[in-house]
């Protein structure tokens, strides 16, 4: 009734203070006082967001439509780009290379982050649990960039110091890096040593979560080791699983310091990742017409994918 | 009731605007500012009445040349841009993003590898009105200097930069190595044959058949790689014409210099010819030779890493220019452990070279000042106090003059005389192939040369794809060399 009262004893706005609706004394202008104040809270955030993400994406997305190379005007080529991208083997086989490297790198990330919080939460000395925690999430504090450098070093094959140590054991010379197989091998190790200690860390939060009541009625049941693990662990730490899953993929599927700088994409193709492409075609090559193409259909199938994730997440999450 | 009936401002109106603005922010944050207008943007504010110079370079060696050049211009203030990478293509493709994004130079540095990428984006300026006003301050360069690298310099019949460094790709020897193989440094006129010889006897294995010590090891880039065995073999990765203009110059500057006759207005690369036979011939050594065990698995980059082996003894020989010798001293390599000869000769002794200089920003504001600068950073004072040439020569002048014995006393190497007698006993030594694609083309050089290095292609598959792909390249940039169609 007092919605009522307000709405229909007003006089019009227009005849007023221009800033009425906001400033009136009721509970109509209260509630959005209110709401604005929200709104204002929000709007560095929501702005950010539009312009730095979501501005770059509608840019990139008209910017996919064009011949460009900065220095001269952009010339509308329509989908031209699109059709130049679904004939270009080497940008096909990035996109391949890129889900492979995921395929590997967000499994081995999942299962050792995993192991590691299992291990860690385990019947520890506190100091050593600690120094163990410090030690596996060290490496995420380091720049790719210089542990790339290192790694290519270490990982050489004729003069590395990893083959060197390996000799010292019977093993023959391993082509790290110069070998397809064995360059892809490295690239993802390289990569899991690096992000394997912030999942270990969302899974430790995880666990520490988990109920004690729930563990105590399980072990009253007699749910032990495996048993315990696939059908109280497991479950109550899937919501962490499904944000490691999430934030990994896409994550993986943007790799690019470790390759670009390990081994350049190669040998050959090898490990040129689909953010490679789209850095070389964009600024080595000027093409940014096409190097925005590459991005968009890139940031399609993440979006695809990580839809998908949620999707299974829902059927399969279990939330408290 | 209350709030969903009286709230002035829906969700999806604040929304709505929120949205239009920043969207509006957006475009106007990426629209694509012309290069120019941002000129000078990033430096810091100058004081009153003085002009600021916007310039790529090492701030460490450039120092001591800025200092002496403020002592006679006081106006200008300096504001260093220091761009690293890990190679010439890798830095090409920042300063082309520096570029885009509006933080424009006045001065740029680029090698040969970038220095048609740079005009034929015309990022870079042609200094041929300058370079005419000023002939008489630029006499005494020019004379010092070999017409190729000058002629190196040019883009369809202009001239872009004023050479200050080169490397033509010699052959390194560590004579230690050499010695305990019972060999001596081969003498100028060495072939092919000699060569594989003197690798082989430096080759040392261990009882498994593991190569200890290398005969000859070689980075997977542009300049240096294999490709100075293409060019000793007759050939090249692009076919090589020369583009009309540029009279004035070898008339003006080198008239009566043998050297200069026949010299145009620049190269062009008009069409691959990376599976020509020759080319297969050169790769097919290069595979032989790594599956041999006298070649290490090759690398890409700028060739650190074999300077390191080098230093330690592992390995015997590389093709590098005089600016391996100050990396070596620096390294610790002492005067004598290391010489230098030309490379050898198969079908020829044609080498490659790759020359460095100073480029003005075309859209530049500052232009007239930036080239008074470029003008006095190649003066004989100048580049005496650059830090690329002093206390440690880092790289080789392209001053005839500053090559001297004095020069290369402390560090060697003895035979440092081959640096500029490249030039001189073999004017037909040519810059390596970069044309206005070359970021795209050394993209598409290395990734083949390293799949036929590992043996996932063999040398005449790797070749023709090559080759392909480097023809899609030149289709899909008809334009490049305008005045050729």
């Amino acid at each position: 009734m007092a919605s009522v009262a307000s709405t229909t004893t007003a006089a019009p706005r227009s005849s007023r203070n221009p800033f009425h609706w906001i400033t009136e004394n009721t509970l109509a202008g209260m509630e959005r006082r209110k709401a604005l104040l929200g709104y204002l809270f929000l709007s560095p955030t929501i702005l950010g967001i539009l312009v730095f993400t979501a501005g770059p994406v509608i840019f990139s997305l008209v910017l996919s439509l064009f011949r460009w190379n900065v220095f001269s005007p952009p010339e509308f080529i329509g989908l031209a780009n699109f059709d130049r991208f679904f004939h270009d083997s080497r940008a096909l086989m990035s996109f391949w290379t890129s889900f492979v490297f995921v395929v590997f790198a967000v499994s081995l990330q999942l299962v050792v982050g995993m192991l590691l919080a299992l291990v860690i939460q385990s019947r520890m000395v506190t100091w050593m649990r600690y120094t163990y925690r410090t030690a596996f999430f060290l490496p995420m504090l380091m720049s790719g960039a210089a542990t790339a450098i290192v790694l290519s070093y270490m990982l050489h094959k004729e003069f590395g110091a990893v083959n060197y140590y390996l000799g010292l054991l019977g093993v023959p010379p391993i082509p790290w890096l110069s070998q397809p197989g064995w360059a892809m091998a490295s690239i993802v190790i390289s990569y899991l040593w690096l992000s394997m200690g912030f999942t270990m860390i969302l899974f430790i939060g995880g666990l520490t979560g988990i109920s004690t009541e729930v563990l105590d009625a399980a072990d009253v049941d007699g749910a032990q080791g495996l048993t315990r693990f696939w059908n109280i662990t497991l479950p109550m730490v899937s919501p962490t699983l499904l944000f490691a899953a999430v934030t990994g993929v896409i994550g993986g599927l943007q790799v690019f310091d470790l390759p670009y700088i390990m081994t350049y994409g190669g040998p050959g193709d090898s490990t040129r990742t689909a953010v490679m492409v789209m850095y070389e075609a964009a600024f080595k090559n000027m093409e940014i017409g096409y190097g925005s193409t590459i991005a968009v259909v890139l940031f399609v199938i993440i979006l695809g994918v990580t839809a998908g994730q949620f999707g299974v997440g829902k059927r399969l999450v279990f939330y408290q | 009731m209350i709030s969903k009936q009286s709230t002035g401002i829906s969700r999806r109106e604040f929304l709505q605007w929120t949205g239009i603005g920043a969207a509006t922010l957006a475009v106007a944050a990426c629209a694509p500012a012309a290069p120019g207008a941002a000129v000078g943007g990033g430096a810091a504010a100058p004081a009153q009445g003085k002009i600021v110079l916007r310039m790529q370079v090492d701030p460490k060696q450039e120092q001591p040349v800025v200092d002496l050049y403020k002592q006679s211009h006081p106006d200008v203030d300096f504001d260093f841009v220091s761009v690293s990478g890990t190679d010439h293509e890798d830095i090409a493709a920042k300063i082309l993003t520096l570029v885009a994004s509006g933080q424009a130079l006045d001065l740029g540095y680029a090698a040969t590898e970038a220095t048609q990428l740079y005009a034929g984006q015309k990022l870079s300026a042609p200094i041929d009105e300058y370079v005419k006003r000023d002939a008489a301050d630029l006499k005494e360069y020019f004379t010092d200097v070999h017409p190729s690298l000058i002629q190196a310099m040019m883009f369809e019949g202009s001239l872009y930069q004023l050479p200050i460094d080169f490397n033509a790709a010699n052959m390194y020897f560590n004579t230690a190595v050499l010695k305990e193989a019972g060999m001596e440094t081969p003498k100028t006129d060495w072939t092919k044959d000699d060569f594989y010889n003197v690798a082989k006897a430096a080759t040392k294995k261990d009882a498994s058949g593991k190569t200890e010590t290398y005969g000859y090891a070689w980075t997977n880039r542009l300049w240096g790689s294999w490709m100075p065995w293409i060019f000793v073999n007759g050939s090249n990765l692009l076919t090589e014409a020369e583009a009309p203009g540029g009279e004035w110059l070898w008339t003006d500057f080198y008239a009566g210099d043998k050297a200069a006759e026949g010299r145009g207005g620049g190269y062009r690369w008009l069409a691959p010819q990376a599976n020509a036979a020759a080319n297969v011939e050169a790769l097919d050594f290069m595979v032989q030779l790594y599956k041999e065990g006298i070649t290490p698995s090759i690398e890409l980059g700028g060739g650190q890493t074999l300077q390191g082996f080098f230093t330690a003894g592992k390995l015997a020989m590389t093709p590098a220019g005089g600016f391996w010798a100050g990396g070596l001293a620096n390294a610790g390599m002492p005067d004598g452990s290391f010489d230098v000869q030309l490379f050898p000769k198969w079908v020829n002794q044609r080498h490659q070279f790759g020359t460095a200089g100073q480029w003005l920003f075309d859209q530049g504001k500052n232009k007239d000042a930036a080239w008074d600068y470029m003008k006095f950073r190649i003066s004989k004072d100048a580049m005496m106090i650059n830090g690329m040439f002093n206390p440690v020569t880092l790289t080789t002048p392209t001053r005839r003059s500053m090559l001297t014995e004095e020069r290369f006393a402390e560090t060697g190497p003895a035979n440092w005389q081959v640096f500029y007698s490249t030039l001189d006993d073999h004017p037909d030594t040519a810059p390596i192939p970069a044309p206005p694609v070359s970021n795209a083309m050394t993209q598409l050089f290395v990734n083949y040369t390293s799949r036929a290095m590992n043996e996932e292609l063999a040398p005449q598959a790797a070749l023709d794809g090559l080759q392909k792909e480097l023809e899609d390249l030149y289709a899909r940039n008809p334009d490049m060399y305008k005045k050729a169609n």
